[in-house]
């Protein structure tokens, strides 16, 4: 088992059926990707007959998919940093300035951690229409704020390790409050915001329900949101269909691949602590 | 500078939280609690308080019990079905061969697109007419009928279970990887030395070693769970009847589409206890198990 060098072969041929058994239905939508409405009715499981590239021309064409695309960026983009920013920002006080108000703080913020987005639903419909923010992105934006609580609680964690000698010692030189968080906590904070960060992006990029209630026009719709659509529009052509699904996945496995690492450790690190 | 300015300087970073957390989710959450004790519809300004009859309207709403009973046996089954595979994956993944880099990424897969493009790919694979790919294998390798994976009330359960289970078990198997790799190798050793058999060693040390990961996965697996919406609203939308309709969706489509407001909120309300109780008492086991270990 652990420690011994010599690297069990056996395991590679038993698990090899596993893994092409998990990895089919990717499979299946690369492959048809390449075939005609008939060939994919006909031989849905077969290599393609030859290898067309005229449904993702098609679907550059056809759909306001680079868009979506400027969309889906842009909510993630734009909703990650400003939460991160206001997750660590409220967890510098907590922290640092330990008085009897920021216990009540901190407890009245530990009172929504376990509340599910979806019982606020309802009365959020109700404030995002009475506040105009319907439809509109930089709208979402701001209800999706509401996961810098989230942040707050994995940040909180991690910034209690920092030594507190370094921001005294600055406070001698003269540096200001802001001063010390901007140029020295922020910097150092590092390693938990990119956790976060990429945990924010998989729950924003990845999200359909909230885009599909408050966006409405086709100018703002997401990428999930735009495949959601297109699955009504293209009932029937399920190689336009696939093409698009591919398009949309394709920047996400690289991005994700890559920061595997960070996700487990801020599941792990954040499920344990929070 | 007094060292009250140098506070009340400090206070100035919980304003935007502040702000944020109470008008998207304070705010809501209490709205929750009232309008589920009134008729309001969303539009006339004049409603009125009727204590708990949306609460007693609940139980005679089929679409709402059937979205409680399905959405709690799907976060129960999700979880122990992902539990039981995932250990076992993790513990394989674990070990020296030369594909383990490339399955570990093969398993993490399914867990990074969003569930509604994965529910819209299964839904290809279970496609009711005889060319679904599913039904397609089943024909010419078995010479099987068609079946209705996705129509049929207890089919349709379990085509829905499966397609999660498929999702997140790499993803918990990962977690459970994270915590076998912190495990210090000198246990192992030690254990060697004493004789212990490789099986003796999973059983006593890693199994034993991996509860805390167990925690987290399991918490993650049951609130995941409760949350659900989006691959059976994708997969059946709800259906057959209202056979895998989900808590969510009841929310949207009472309080949303239809306006219930304060219906939809009854079903929220119950929806968040069930959630606390559960978070509540996941919290005192783990809190059990760690003055067990001290």
């Amino acid at each position: 088992m652990i420690g011994s060098k010599r690297k069990l072969w056996i395991l590679d041929v038993l698990m090899l059926p596993f893994g092409l058994l998990t990895f089919f239905p990717f499979y299946i939508i690369i492959v048809n990707t390449f075939k005609s409405e008939l060939e994919t009715a006909t031989k849905p499981i077969s290599l393609p007959s030859s290898w067309n590239f005229s449904n993702y021309a098609r679907v550059f064409e056809e759909t306001p998919i680079l868009r979506s695309f400027g969309n889906s960026l842009f909510l993630t983009v734009t909703a990650v940093i400003l939460m991160v920013l206001i997750g660590a920002m409220a967890a510098y006080p907590i922290v640092y300035n330990r008085t009897r108000v920021n216990r009540v703080i901190m407890g009245y913020l530990l009172l929504g951690f376990m509340v599910p987005f979806q019982t606020l639903l309802v009365p959020l419909f109700q404030l995002m229409t009475n506040l105009k923010l319907v439809d509109k992105l930089y709208g979402l934006t701001t209800m999706y704020l509401g996961g810098s609580v989230f942040v707050f609680f994995l940040i909180l964690g991690y910034m209690k390790t920092i030594p507190k000698d370094l921001s005294e010692a600055a406070i001698i030189d003269g540096c200001s409050i802001w001063g010390i968080f901007w140029k020295i906590i922020l910097p150092l904070l590092q390693p938990i915001t990119v956790t976060c960060a990429v945990l924010q992006t998989m729950w924003i990029w990845n999200d359909f329900l909230s885009p599909m209630l408050f966006l409405s026009s086709r100018e703002n719709t997401t990428l999930v949101l735009e495949i959601y659509k297109a699955k009504g529009e293209f009932a029937v052509n399920w190689p336009m269909f696939m093409t698009m699904t591919v398009i949309t996945l394709a920047p996400v496995f690289v991005f994700f691949i890559a920061m595997q690492k960070q996700i487990v450790e801020g599941i792990v690190g954040g499920a344990v602590k929070g | 500078m007094g060292k009250f300015m140098r506070q009340l300087q400090y206070q100035v970073f919980l304003i935007p939280i502040l702000i944020i957390y109470t008008l998207f989710t304070i705010y809501p959450l209490i709205r929750s609690f009232m309008l589920s004790l009134t008729n309001f519809n969303g539009y006339s300004k004049n409603y009125d308080f009727i204590g708990l009859k949306n609460y007693v309207r609940l139980f005679a709403d089929n679409a709402i019990v059937s979205g409680i009973s399905f959405t709690i046996l799907f976060a129960l089954a999700t979880t122990v079905l992902v539990t039981l595979l995932a250990i076992p994956l993790a513990l394989i993944l674990d070990q020296n061969f030369f594909s383990k880099n490339v399955l570990r990424a093969v398993f993490f897969f399914p867990s990074i697109p969003s569930g509604l493009l994965l529910a819209f790919i299964w839904g290809f694979i279970f496609a009711p007419i005889p060319s679904g790919i599913l039904n397609t294998f089943l024909r010419e390798s078995f010479g099987m009928s068609a079946q209705p994976w996705l129509s049929d009330p207890v089919l349709a359960k379990i085509s829905t279970i499966v397609v999660a289970v498929w999702a997140t078990t790499g993803w918990h198997a990962v977690i459970y990887l994270a915590f076998l790799q912190s495990i210090s190798k000198d246990f192992f050793e030690a254990a060697a030395i004493d004789g212990a058999s490789k099986w003796q060693q999973i059983r006593y040390i890693t199994i034993p070693l991996l509860a805390p990961a167990m925690t987290v996965s399991v918490l993650l697996l049951i609130t995941n769970g409760l949350k659900v919406y989006e691959i059976p609203f994708a997969l059946t939308n709800g259906g057959p009847g209202f056979e895998t309709h989900t808590i969510t969706q009841v929310i949207v489509l009472r309080g949303i589409s239809e306006a219930q407001f304060g219906l939809a909120s009854a079903i929220s309300v119950i929806f968040f206890l069930i959630v606390l109780v559960i978070g509540f008492v996941q919290f005192s086991l783990m809190q059990k198990r760690e003055e067990r270990m001290q």
